[in-house]
């Protein structure tokens, strides 16, 4: 048997073996030639799990109150970890997951959607880390991924790519999902491979809806027996990484009722009831201590009555939706198992990519996207919003983008401090692991206690799979891993600790650990907050990170971090600071708070595009490719042909009723309506009705001034004759939807407008020859101010991504 | 005699049922009342109309020729959010269907969608009882004026959609 070199990616064909004469008289075949390559004999297949936006304290399996029996299943039957960190933010633990690098390393120190221009905030893959999908596929795995992907920047997820950027860049065979940070459960603008495929025809079945979290599992099984049709022995490599339990929160309500009432005796109680689960569990050590309620958090006490029915259904749901995570993982392992492979599979199941979310504010959000936009909306103001669609009752239904308030999230990371985007602690960055491996690890529900991090779950698998990292891959020389094989420590539980070291940063938040200490930097702002007054302190020449408060903590007597030692040891806090400067130039990290450089005046490009035309049917325009009309005057034309008769249908149309804006005939007449975050809806009706034939239709709105969210006049215009028009107070200022996409000639997914509801997706009847959208450019120096406001949105909208 | 003061309390919502809350908990306080009503907008642009009895009564007289307006409104944005809601009418001494009908007419053009108004008159004697009924509306203005009768809900209704209108309100 040859010795296959798999230190250079592609592995080369193997060298002719045969013989070639002038005719097949004395040739001799060569059937290597003809084969793949394939991984070492006994590489396991692999089933990598991530879930979203999760807690230490939420899943069951670890004290929580959210039954995950599937979870408890593989843990009981394998290892599971309680110093598992990830980087507190999604984008930034992806890539470090999938590249065994350090997120900034590999340009991603922050979200997928919006790269800028340092390297270690480009959202952009260098060549020369090629990660784990694609080492594993040139190796003679079957690559395939399920669910969110996150690691594409805005302006890339259109049938233009690149598609170096799409999860077939890097090295998944196939993909069934979405591209960005979020989606909705029923209405997800999906992707399969290098397409956008839209809405799943199911949405809006009353007898058997489309539900992602059901369609991820089917896939992947459908995926899998589609493998082993073809391959019986050919290992598999699935990351399926749930949408869950990113909001918005949506799913059925049979799952949330699951939790009715369970959490009516609020935040702080249930952080206690969690701490004692974890205790009896031993998942925590005996000495852990429950940190105390920062400030920043309301007590439960302090809830008004008549609202707290309205927070606990926002902990219901969420509960009920993670839960349903946990079942569908569960259909997946089931599938394996009755395929025999369950056994050679190595499940590796990460409760969270960072803590569980507290960007819904205080008050929670019946839209998320309204505080990305810069809405602040009361507990009352929300209460009222969600019953305009439908009631707490609906919270969790298609009609509602909802994400539960910060103080639930905060007992979602108990016993930790804080959560998501805080990288200095481990309420952002410690979540459970749980592996499971019956072929080589038979220990059945040991606690493992080694620091490890995200980092480390690539080389580890290699490791497992006997295939070394890459020198060079495309020719191209690669980065080392940075991350290293915990694989010891899964069948010895005093293996040693073998990651002593490691760097953490997200949002100008920072820690440094080292041999057990552990130094917290923490910034003052409250993760929830992108205001300019908020991100002021953080300007240039203003900001001084070294005077930025410091805690140290020594982890192996402190589990939880209750116990600050930074006063008694002025020396290891001045170590530790000095090393993460040293790590932070090392790995790409520095400027500090590049992610908020259009906050300080450091801008891309002003976008030079102002014109755009749609042709034909084009659909699920992605919710960061649409125009950029917000903030400024534009206008939307459309070319038709109506037929005698008269027509009706949506002309085009972003989004939903939640956010987005939709020109339609209805009655015969022209109509536009806009959803200012489904707090404001205006609609203008022209005063007579379409004519038939070659039809121009025009919709103009004049803005008031150029600032974000202006309010404006708009003018609805036939044949360049103005037919009605009205007042719209205020607009969306910086982006209608998370994921919701536009569409012309029709109305794909949640409607904009609920009086053709009923008529989804209400196509036009007659023909829509072309759209074309007009956006008028301010005065320049109006233009740049603009340009940063919304850089500046665009930034308070990766911080929740 | 003394004079009389009378009172026009104006709220605005974001959903009807917060505002048909407080127009069956205004009902339901016991104090007497000239004008109740609740004007809404369903998400598809319908109109609901709920109105308390007196309306035709006393309070029709009583908000005859005031062609008011309520708004609530939202000040910039990203300083902070309130709320349209705009309820009308301009009523006289009609019977309710007519009542409904001009509020109707007005509404449809002011109110929100999804939105929802609640105007309240009443005399000023009753003014701690019906206000603390009120308790759901994101935006309460309350006008008083205590001129002759008609005269002085009139100025009431402008005083309180003055107030309703002003940015910082």
């Amino acid at each position: 048997m040859p010795v296959v070199d798999r230190s250079h990616l592609p592995i080369r064909r193997p060298t002719f073996g045969g013989v070639v004469n002038r005719t097949l008289a004395g040739s001799q075949p060569d059937w290597n030639l003809i084969g793949h390559p394939t991984p070492p004999d006994g590489a396991p297949n692999v089933l990598l799990v991530l879930i979203d936006d999760a807690g230490f304290g939420n899943p069951s399996t670890f004290g929580g109150p959210i039954q995950t029996p599937n979870y408890t299943r593989m843990a009981e039957g394998g290892v599971k970890y309680n110093r598992f960190h990830v980087t507190a933010i999604c984008s930034p633990t992806r890539a470090a997951l999938l590249t065994g690098r350090n997120s900034h390393a590999v340009g991603f120190g922050s979200v997928g959607e919006f790269g800028g221009g340092y390297p270690g905030y480009s959202a952009t893959l260098p060549r020369d880390s090629a990660p784990l999908p694609r080492i594993l596929r040139d190796n003679g795995y079957n690559t395939a991924a399920f669910g969110k992907w996150h690691l594409t920047p805005d302006g890339q997820q259109g049938p233009g790519g690149p598609f170096d950027r799409w999860p077939s860049g890097w090295g998944f065979e196939y993909f069934y999902g979405f591209l960005g940070g979020g989606a909705g459960q029923w209405d997800t603008v999906l992707a399969e491979n290098g397409k956008i495929i839209g809405v799943d025809p199911r949405y809006g079945d009353e007898t058997d809806p489309y539900y992602l979290p059901d369609a991820m599992a089917d896939k992947t099984i459908e995926w899998l027996h589609g493998i082993r049709a073809q391959d019986a022995k050919k290992p598999f490599f699935a990351y399926f990484s749930t949408g869950c339990s990113h909001a918005p929160h949506h799913v059925a309500e049979s799952w949330a009722a699951k939790y009715k009432g369970k959490f009516d005796q609020g935040w702080d109680r249930l952080r206690e009831e969690t701490f004692e689960r974890q205790k009896a569990l031993g998942v925590i050590p005996a000495d852990a201590e429950l940190t105390p309620r920062n400030e920043a958090f309301p007590a439960w006490d302090s809830v008004p009555d008549k609202l707290k029915a309205f927070y606990s259904r926002q902990m219901e749901v969420y509960a009920g939706f993670s839960e349903n995570a946990d079942h569908n993982v569960g259909r997946v392992i089931d599938a394996i198992d009755e395929l025999g492979e369950l056994d050679n599979t190595l499940v590796i199941w990460i409760w969270g990519d960072n803590g569980a979310s507290m960007e819904g504010t205080i008050t929670g959000s019946f839209n998320e996207l309204t505080m990305m936009n810069g809405i602040p909306l009361t507990d009352e103001m929300q209460l009222q919003l969600s019953e305009r669609y439908g009631g707490m009752e609906a919270w969790g239904a298609e009609i509602m983008a909802p994400h539960y308030g910060a103080a639930w999230a905060w007992a979602g990371n108990t016993p930790f401090q804080w959560g998501k985007q805080v990288g200095s602690h481990l309420g952002g960055t410690r979540n459970p692991m749980v592996i499971h491996w019956p072929d080589r690890v038979a220990v059945g529900g040991e606690l493992r206690s080694q620091f490890t991090h995200v980092i480390d779950i690539a080389p580890t698998i290699l490791e497992i799979a006997g295939i070394p990292a890459p020198t060079t891959v495309d020719g191209i020389a690669q980065q080392p891993m940075h991350g290293v094989a915990f694989t010891d420590s899964l069948r010895t539980a005093d293996a040693p600790e073998r990651h002593t070291q490691q760097y953490f940063e997200s949002v100008g938040n920072r820690a440094m650990y080292k041999d057990g200490w552990w130094l917290s930097m923490r910034t003052a702002r409250i993760p929830w907050l992108a205001t300019p007054q908020a991100i002021a302190p953080y300007a240039p020449g203003v900001w001084d990170p070294d005077a930025d408060p410091t805690e140290l903590y020594y982890l192996p007597d402190d589990f939880s971090q209750a116990h600050d030692l930074a006063a008694e040891n002025p020396e290891k806090v001045a170590e530790l600071r000095s090393l993460f400067w040293q790590e932070a130039e090392q790995y790409q990290v520095l400027p500090l708070l590049a992610t908020l450089s259009s906050f300080f005046g450091q801008l891309p490009p002003l976008p030079a595009t102002t014109k755009l035309e749609f042709r034909g049917d084009v659909q699920n325009v992605l919710s960061g490719m649409i125009p950029r009309i917000y903030n400024h005057s534009y206008a939307i034309s459309a070319d038709l042909l109506v037929p005698d008769g008269g027509v009706e249908g949506v002309i085009v149309a972003e989004a939903d009723h939640l956010g987005g804006f939709s020109l339609f005939v209805e009655d015969g007449k022209l109509t536009h309506t806009y959803s200012m975050m489904g707090v404001f809806i205006f609609r203008q009706q022209a005063t007579e009705p379409l004519p038939s034939g070659e039809v121009n239709v025009r919709m103009e709105f004049a803005a008031d001034a150029p600032k974000p969210a202006t309010g404006g006049q708009v003018t609805l215009f036939i044949n360049d004759k103005p037919v009605g028009g009205g007042r719209m107070d205020h607009t969306v200022p910086m982006r209608f939807s998370g994921y919701a996409g536009m569409d012309i000639g029709r109305d794909n997914g949640g409607v904009v407008d609920r009086s053709y509801a009923a008529k989804a997706p209400f196509p036009f009847t007659g023909t829509v020859r072309k759209v074309v959208f007009d956006i008028k450019p301010h005065l320049e120096h109006e233009e740049a101010d603009l340009h940063e406001a919304t850089k500046n949105a665009d930034v308070a909208h990766a911080l929740s991504a | 005699m003394p004079k009389q003061t009378v009172d026009v309390l104006m709220g605005g919502y974001l959903s009807k049922d917060a505002a048909h809350e407080d127009f069956e908990a205004v009902q339901a306080c016991g104090a007497p009342l000239m004008g109740l009503v609740v004007v809404s907008k369903g998400l598809d642009g319908s109109m609901e109309i709920e109105q308390h009895d007196h309306i035709v009564k006393e309070g029709a007289m009583a908000l005859g020729g005031a062609g008011f307006v309520v708004g609530l409104f939202a000040p910039p944005l990203l300083a902070a959010t309130a709320v349209g809601a705009v309820v009308g009418a301009g009523v006289g001494k009609i019977a309710q269907r007519k009542v409904e009908s001009a509020l109707e007419a007005q509404a449809e053009q002011t109110i929100p969608i999804g939105g929802a108004g609640l105007i309240a008159v009443y005399d000023h004697e009753h003014a701690a009882a019906i206000e603390a009924a009120v308790t759901r509306a994101i935006k309460r203005v309350v006008g008083e004026a205590t001129d002759s009768h008609v005269k002085a809900v009139k100025a009431a209704l402008a005083d309180a959609s003055a107030k309703m209108a002003a940015p910082n309100a």
